[in-house]
């Protein structure tokens, strides 16, 4: 097992790191930039270490100083957390090379999820069933519209290198492609620094479900089930819950199977999460995320498991703590996540926290790293806490969250929390009854 | 020549700094009695100027502790406030000549001209070399030979 873990991230999900070390028996390493110096995890790991200023590509990006801060520390692995380096498969490469583990899959597993053609195309070998698309990427005018005529209208012009929502243009009909196209082309060269497209299929009114898996990188894998994440704006997710409330027993054992017998074949190694719109029944894979995701307590809630210490285990070459047989699921958790920020304008809205109050109680659950006077830095993310809550039914949930939201204070600046309690309110909200559209549609309504 | 109790107690801690500067430690502790009222307690600690500082587990709003500064070191000003402060760019591990058994690149005293080379900072077995932002003269060099640094912490002081 390793000695010692150096969290290669910041916020919520540093802090998650870093408890779970701890339950481990794991010294932890906290690398910061000079903005997070009185960060809760940075306070409450057992080394720290400041490795530049405040701007991400100069310090949480920063991958020589990272690599350092291994050195001076000794520290012996690496966990990513989400987003910032953890699914960079150069970074990873490079950790191997110098004889750190990175708590996470192989470099070429990152690669080959993080092209999302070939992520698709891998897929589509390992019987995934995914959009119907264009082939690969798409090169010009012409093909494009040849390929959406097939396909048939609405279509998506989505970016190769794009992901997590970024770099997708809409054609409603065969009048906007020409726009579509070669918008999606420009802003995916500056986004990404490639400006490779594909086509896929739009669909009216999908579900955003996701199947958490894991592998033991040696061909075995269990899948942990589902998450429906539908509720998102600008494609970032706002409330997530597992199980969905449209997926039965039944297809979940199905879907699940399919994808962990997908990640089986290739030996990958750690969590991972597989993407699909669902519509009418029907599975669609989008992309695959080869790393933890933001929303996993709620998966952890209902299947009783900690997925950041199995991170560490299979990472260290142990064998992942259950079998297929041994998850099933207890009822119902939901997620919330809270940002600093203003509505109805969603405007960030970083500043000194005079009062912080977290709620608590049976099946409560608060991530965050934020605490009285702590003053949030304005050069990050707002995400600054997760709300999860756990119940036997998904009605008793519903309850236990809209008891917890009253309960928490987040006094000296905006937070999303007036949000949760307006759609708690709503019947769609109550019946589960809503489509990867429904936040943005109901948010436009609201705000007239 | 008897020295009195507070004189010979002075020496010892004396003795001690001395013992922790000739070697690696970090600090030492001594616990001495010579009779039910005769109890002397001393620790000495030599201040690491980088990271890792240790936190006090639990106590969230305490600031992390700093290890005392070392005993015998004239007591000096806070380095971080010092204008002429050369803090470090980058995190690795300092060297303060360029191989081992060279003359280092400054002392104590020295004038360096900017541009002009003060230390090395190794990280991932690249050596960089860390020039002067300014003339000036070397006041204080707060690293040690083979220590670690984060980014951000005091180097030297050019006045």
């Amino acid at each position: 097992m390793f000695k010692k873990v150096l969290i290669a991230n910041r916020g919520e999900i540093a802090l998650r790191i870093h408890r779970a070390c701890k339950e481990m028996g794991i010294q932890t390493v906290a690398i910061h930039s000079t903005a997070d110096a009185n960060a809760m995890h940075v306070r409450m790991a057992d080394e720290r270490v400041c490795i530049g200023p405040p701007p991400a590509s100069q310090s949480y990006l920063s991958v020589p100083y990272i690599i350092a801060a291994c050195e001076i520390t000794g520290a012996d692995a690496i966990h990513p957390g989400y987003g910032f380096l953890s699914e960079n498969a150069t970074f990873v490469q490079i950790v191997e090379d110098h004889g750190i583990t990175f708590i996470g899959p192989s470099a070429a597993h990152i690669r080959l999820m993080g092209d999302k053609i070939t992520a698709k195309d891998t897929m589509k070998g390992l019987g995934v069933p995914c959009v119907p698309g264009s082939d690969g990427g798409v090169a010009t005018l012409d093909e494009a519209r040849k390929v959406a005529a097939s396909i048939g209208y609405p279509v998506i012009v989505k970016a190769t290198a794009g992901g997590g929502g970024r770099g997708m243009k809409l054609a409603r009909a065969a009048s906007d492609m020409e726009t579509a196209f070669t918008t999606a082309r420009s802003e995916a060269k500056a986004a990404f620094g490639n400006d490779e497209v594909y086509l896929e299929k739009y669909l009216g009114a999908p579900r955003h479900i996701e199947i958490q898996v894991f592998g033991d990188g040696k061909g075995g894998a269990v899948h942990l089930g589902e998450r429906d994440c539908s509720l998102q704006r600008r494609h970032q997710k706002v409330f997530e819950e597992a199980p969905s409330p449209v997926i039965d027993a039944k297809t979940r054992a199905k879907i699940g199977k399919v994808c962990s017998d997908a990640i089986a074949r290739i030996k990958y190694s750690g969590a991972g999460t597989i993407e699909f719109l669902y519509e009418r029944g029907e599975f669609y894979f989008i992309e695959m995320n080869t790393r933890l995701q933001v929303e996993h307590p709620v998966t952890e809630a209902i299947y009783d498991v900690d997925i950041v210490q199995e991170q560490i285990r299979v990472a260290a070459g142990h064998k992942m703590s259950f079998t297929q047989d041994d998850l099933v699921p207890n009822g119902h958790a939901i997620e919330c996540r809270i940002n600093a920020e203003k509505l109805p304008g969603f405007q960030p809205s970083p500043g000194r926290i005079a009062t912080y109050y977290a709620p608590g109680g049976l099946g409560v659950r608060m991530d965050s790293a934020i605490y009285d006077g702590y003053t949030i830095p304005p050069y990050y993310d707002s995400l600054i806490g997760k709300l999860i809550v756990h119940a036997r039914t998904r009605d008793l949930a519903l309850a236990r969250l809209r008891r917890a939201l009253s309960e928490l204070v987040v006094d000296g600046i905006d937070t999303t929390t007036p949000l949760f309690h307006a759609l708690l309110d709503e019947p769609d909200i109550q019946k589960g009854k809503y489509t990867i559209h429904w936040l943005e549609e109901w948010l436009a309504r609201e705000t007239q | 020549m008897d020295k009195s109790p507070q004189e010979s107690d002075i020496a010892f801690i004396r003795a001690l700094a001395e013992l922790l500067r000739e070697t690696d430690l970090t600090e030492i502790e001594v616990n001495r009695e010579y009779g039910d009222d005769d109890v002397l307690t001393v620790r000495v600690a030599r201040q690491i100027t980088a990271a890792p500082v240790p936190v006090q587990v639990g106590v969230p709003t305490a600031p992390a502790a700093a290890l005392p500064a070392p005993a015998g070191v004239p007591a000096a000003a806070d380095p971080s406030d010092d204008p002429g402060l050369v803090a470090s760019p980058m995190v690795g591990t300092v060297y303060l000549q360029g191989e081992p058994g060279s003359p280092p690149f400054v002392k104590v005293g020295d004038v360096v001209t900017e541009g002009q080379t003060i230390l090395i900072i190794e990280a991932m077995k690249t050596m960089n070399q860390i020039p002067a932002p300014r003339p000036g003269r070397v006041k204080r060099i707060l690293v040690e030979d083979g220590s670690p640094v984060e980014f951000g912490a005091p180097l030297i002081i050019l006045e």
